[in-house]
């Protein structure tokens, strides 16, 4: 660590101060260092980033912090107590609680069953669970935060935002004074992102600290009261968001010097290849969940859709890519109308998909990656004669995906689910590319993707688009889209709210956009975001 | 205590292929250790007149003799004077492992597509019928001796096929287009082929010369052949041939699983359903295909039961189908290991009958010998199945030491 004392000197306050101490946090695995000789000291009442790439070893490192993970070497001080956390639970009766990425609340339970669960107050001699003293509890949390959630509501009825937050009751709710929250912007809307921050700034207020997992510069700069950059398992320096700017930041994190802006010059767009008209899907109850919609994509051509997630973005993409029948309209494909084609005829025909959920979709996750690799063209002639498939082109095939995405650790033959959601998310897009398609559609194609690697992927569908590919990009990232598409969509509760030029739009414009304002609406009423839980945070089936 | 457990776990998941065979090595014995203190103690409670007197009670059984029958008796008594290597015992051992590696490889293929198949006894009794019917129906268009078993042997075991290729479809048509639960339907299916065969048989199959329900004999060429010179006789109902074709037919399974896009695509369905459609797979049609091809192979086992064991098929049907479903489980549904499955539930069933002839030891206890051997070699499979979802949900495997994030 470069600059170790930073914390402590800035200040001249004496260790106690620190609510967290690693001190030469080692860690191995079989083959690998996760973790090398990493110090972090975090002031109480901060906000302290823990910034890097994917494989940097943020997660590992706060798993050892967290209990889940013995460290090889190194001492845990926390509130200046050297501490050994044997399970996630000594951790918690430290006073440190962390808040996963997946959330871990029970869908059909109460916002105020899931933040008592494991710790729930009794009465009757420990028969039946004092729900008043939880409510009670709950309400006084709410208010010392400055917190909106109603406790009675069940969480599937939350927006995303909201059910964050009861992840965070549920911290505070068991005595966490150190919460580390772990990517917690990856899911959240640009609005939800605003008042996350403001919780964050509420808690720090109040003494705790927090710690935030992150590879986005972007928030680390604008919430973070210090940022430790970790590379390769070595920390790599803790700076100041002041002292310091996005470029010095990206290049303390990947090593090299990155350009932050994705270079889009204008190409002159070709003929349509895909066009879909009149497009409605119906959910289960007869809801439309895709409401008419028109699109046309251009070879040469990235058209971008940006919207809060489940507006109707991904029942749209699975009626384009044949993973769903539209109840109305049609779809055509270079000139085809492939609205009754089959999933396996549109990829033949040269459709790529990197879609939404990895985990389910995009691989199987306990089969390796050699034959990750070949799934979508298990029949194609490329990899198969005969109805046997050539497992050593296959291989060959996954091989050069790893390398050319810089899929870590570069094993073809290690089972999909070992891998971490960022490496998983580059081996996808890779496989998806490099199937030489007419048109790619992207849903969130550097979810989880570090920035080195999200660099690359934009370079590659860029790549794509001169060589006169069209390429439909969906991502709740406005930056991404922004910078990306040639022309850019707002989807809100099934339609298009805007179809406009990517770059005559502010961020914030988009915001409102996609927050279901009509354009003519936006100059008129001001900015407002709202904090409450009133948003079903899924409009879909899944 | 739960942290121990933990560890057990992880440490089965990842077991290497050697511990994995040492552990299953182990449990037998552990098993056997387990089952012989069970014998013999069952002794002390049954009366007897010579048996070994301790403590003043009288134990009657003697476990050494009882797992020396079951295991060396299943051979033939290989170290007894006098074995011959084609003895009736080892024709019994291997006959019973032929049918089972047919039966377990049904209920196998089933399950790697993410499907349960009850039915296969009543795609092997559908089969087997079939078989016996073509069998006599074709024998009279047919020349006898050589040709006519070179004929009428693949027509049969084809008819067997079909028969029950045709009957796993139709479980596999209505979970595909009726949603309706493959389970449910072919335990019904199970009784409606007992219904629909007794009743073909009255109507008419039935021969006329016995008093058992069964069919005609089919004409002795149209059986399967022996191997000439090593073969076993034909009054032992086993032919090395069928083996053979059953050793053959497990590969040849193996390698459709593993190497052609169609195993591909019926493995992607049974693991995760949703990657298999984004992939481009038919997911109904591959139902279909897959309980097609699980009712085929029910359906041979029926051809080889009628046309090697019986030479005609009867009402009475053993329960091959069900003891395929122990079979494929306890290889944890891996083609090859039906082999070694159907090996150990060969032996056990032949051992069996030599206790019983050999001992005074009741079929019942000799029924709970065979039952914790089966239980033993199968827990820690059984255990790392678990294992294998709870050590990765808790708590993530040394690979995951690229020390990324968990998730996104």
């Amino acid at each position: 660590m470069s600059d170790p004392g930073t914390a402590t000197e800035r200040g001249g306050r004496p260790n106690a101060e620190l609510a967290v101490h690693l001190d030469g946090i080692t860690k191995r695995f079989p083959g690998v260092v996760a973790n090398d000789d990493v110090d972090l000291r975090v002031e109480r009442g901060s906000v302290h980033a823990l910034l890097g790439e994917n494989g940097a070893g943020k997660t590992t490192l706060m798993n050892v912090l967290y209990g889940l993970y013995e460290p090889t070497e190194g001492r845990v001080v926390v509130d200046g107590e050297e501490r050994s956390f044997d399970r996630p639970r000594d951790a918690i009766d430290a006073g440190v609680g962390m808040i996963h990425q997946h959330f871990m609340l029970v869908d059909t339970m109460t916002v105020a069953e899931n933040i008592a669960l494991g710790s729930e107050p009794r009465k009757w001699w420990g028969l039946a669970v004092d729900h008043d003293r939880i409510d009670r509890e709950i309400e006084d949390l709410c208010d010392r935060y400055g917190f909106s959630v109603d406790p009675s509501a069940t969480v599937d009825e939350l927006s995303v935002g909201a059910q964050q937050r009861v992840e965070i009751l549920k911290a505070l709710y068991r005595g966490a004074d150190v919460l580390i929250l772990d990517e917690p912007t990856a899911v959240l809307t640009p609005q939800e992102v605003e008042d996350l921050y403001g919780v964050l700034e509420e808690l720090t207020d109040q003494g705790k600290t927090i710690i935030f997992i992150t590879h986005k510069l972007g928030e680390a700069m604008h919430a973070a009261d210090a940022i430790t950059a970790l590379r390769d398992g070595k920390s790599v320096g803790t700076v100041e968001p002041d002292e310091t700017t996005r470029e010095e930041l990206a290049e303390l994190m990947v090593g090299r010097e990155v350009l932050l802006e994705a270079d889009s010059e204008p190409v002159d767009a070709g003929r349509p290849i895909l066009s879909a008209s009149g497009l409605t899907v119906e959910g289960n109850r007869g809801v439309e969940l895709v409401s008419d919609i028109d699109i046309e994509v251009h070879a040469g051509e990235i058209f971008g859709i940006a919207g809060v997630d489940g507006n109707g973005q991904s029942e749209l993409i699975d009626a384009i890519t044949g993973l769903r029948t539209p109840d109305e309209g049609t779809v055509h494909f270079d000139g085809e109308n492939v609205t009754s084609w089959s999933r396996r005829r549109r990829i033949d025909a040269g459709m790529a998909h990197v879609p939404e959920d990895r985990h389910e979709q995009g691989l199987v996750m306990p089969f390796d990656l050699v034959e990750n690799a070949v799934l979508g063209s298990q029949r194609s002639a490329r990899f198969a004669t005969n109805g046997r498939i050539d497992w050593d082109g296959v291989r060959d095939h996954a091989e050069d995906v790893i390398q050319t995405y810089d899929v870590r650790p570069p094993d073809a033959d290690a089972d999909a689910e070992s891998f971490s959601g960022g490496n998983q998310q580059k081996f996808i897009v890779g496989r998806e590319l490099e199937r030489d398609p007419e048109l790619v559609v992207a849903t969130h194609p550097t979810r989880g993707v570090d920035i080195g690697s999200t660099e690359f992927i934009h370079d590659r569908l860029l790549e794509l688009r001169r060589e006169g590919k069209a390429v439909l990009l969906v991502s709740s990232k406005l930056d991404e889209v922004q910078a990306l598409s040639d022309r850019l969509a707002v989807i809100y509760e099934g339609e298009f709210v805007d179809v406009t030029d990517p770059d005559a739009v502010t961020e914030e414009e988009l915001g409102l956009l996609m927050a279901g304002e009509r354009p003519d609406e936006t100059d008129a009423r001001g900015r407002e975001s709202t904090v409450d839980v009133d948003k079903p945070a899924d409009g879909g089936e899944r | 205590m739960r942290d121990d457990i933990e560890r057990l776990l992880d440490r089965l998941v990842h077991a290497s292929v050697v511990e994995r065979v040492v552990i299953s090595v182990a449990a037998l014995f552990a098993a056997i250790l387990v089952g012989g203190v069970l014998v013999f103690v069952s002794g002390g409670f049954a009366s007897c007149r010579a048996g070994l007197d301790l403590a003043g009670a009288t134990f009657c059984y003697n476990p050494m003799q009882v797992y020396y029958e079951l295991f060396l008796g299943s051979l033939g008594h290989p170290l007894g004077g006098d074995w011959t290597p084609m003895n009736y015992s080892l024709a019994t051992t291997l006959r019973q492992t032929t049918l089972l590696i047919f039966a377990g490889l049904s209920v196998a293929v089933a399950f790697r597509a993410g499907l349960f198949n009850i039915g296969t006894q009543g795609q092997l009794i559908v089969g087997g019928m079939l078989t016996a019917v073509t069998v006599l129906f074709a024998a009279s268009y047919v020349p006898g001796g050589f040709v006519g078993t070179a004929l009428l042997v693949p027509i049969g075991v084809l008819a067997g096929a079909v028969g029950g290729g045709f009957y796993g479809a139709i479980p596999g048509a209505l979970k595909a287009y009726a949603n309706a639960n493959e389970v449910i339907t072919t335990i019904m299916l199970n009784f409606i082929a007992i219904g629909v065969t007794s009743t073909l048989l009255s109507w008419r199959f039935q021969d006329p010369d016995s008093a058992n329900p069964q069919t005609r004999p089919v004409p002795e060429y149209a059986e399967i052949p022996n191997l000439p010179f090593v073969g076993f006789s034909g009054r032992m109902d086993f032919s090395l041939l069928a083996l053979g074709f059953a050793i053959a037919l497990m590969i040849a399974v193996a390698w459709l699983l593993a190497r052609t896009s169609f195993g591909y695509e019926l493995r992607t369905s049974g693991t995760q359903p949703e990657a298999a459609a984004y992939g481009g797979v038919d997911e109904k049609r591959m139902t279909v295909a897959s309980m097609t091809l699980s009712g085929a192979l029910g359906g041979v086992a029926g051809a080889f039961w009628v046309l090697m064991q019986h030479g005609y098929w009867l009402e009475n049907v053993p329960p091959l189908g069900f003891d395929g479903i122990a079979v494929s489980i306890l290889a944890g549904n891996n083609p090859l290991g039906v082999g070694f499955a159907a090996l150990l539930f060969g032996i056990l069933s032949s051992g069996a009958n030599s206790i019983n002839t050999a001992t005074d030891v009741p079929p019942e206890l000799v029924g709970i010998l065979s039952g914790l051997i089966i239980l033993f070699v199968a827990m820690p499979e059984f255990f790392r199945m678990i294992g294998r979802r709870y050590v990765d949900v808790g708590d993530p495997a040394p690979v995951r030491a690229d020390g990324g994030e968990a998730d996104d």
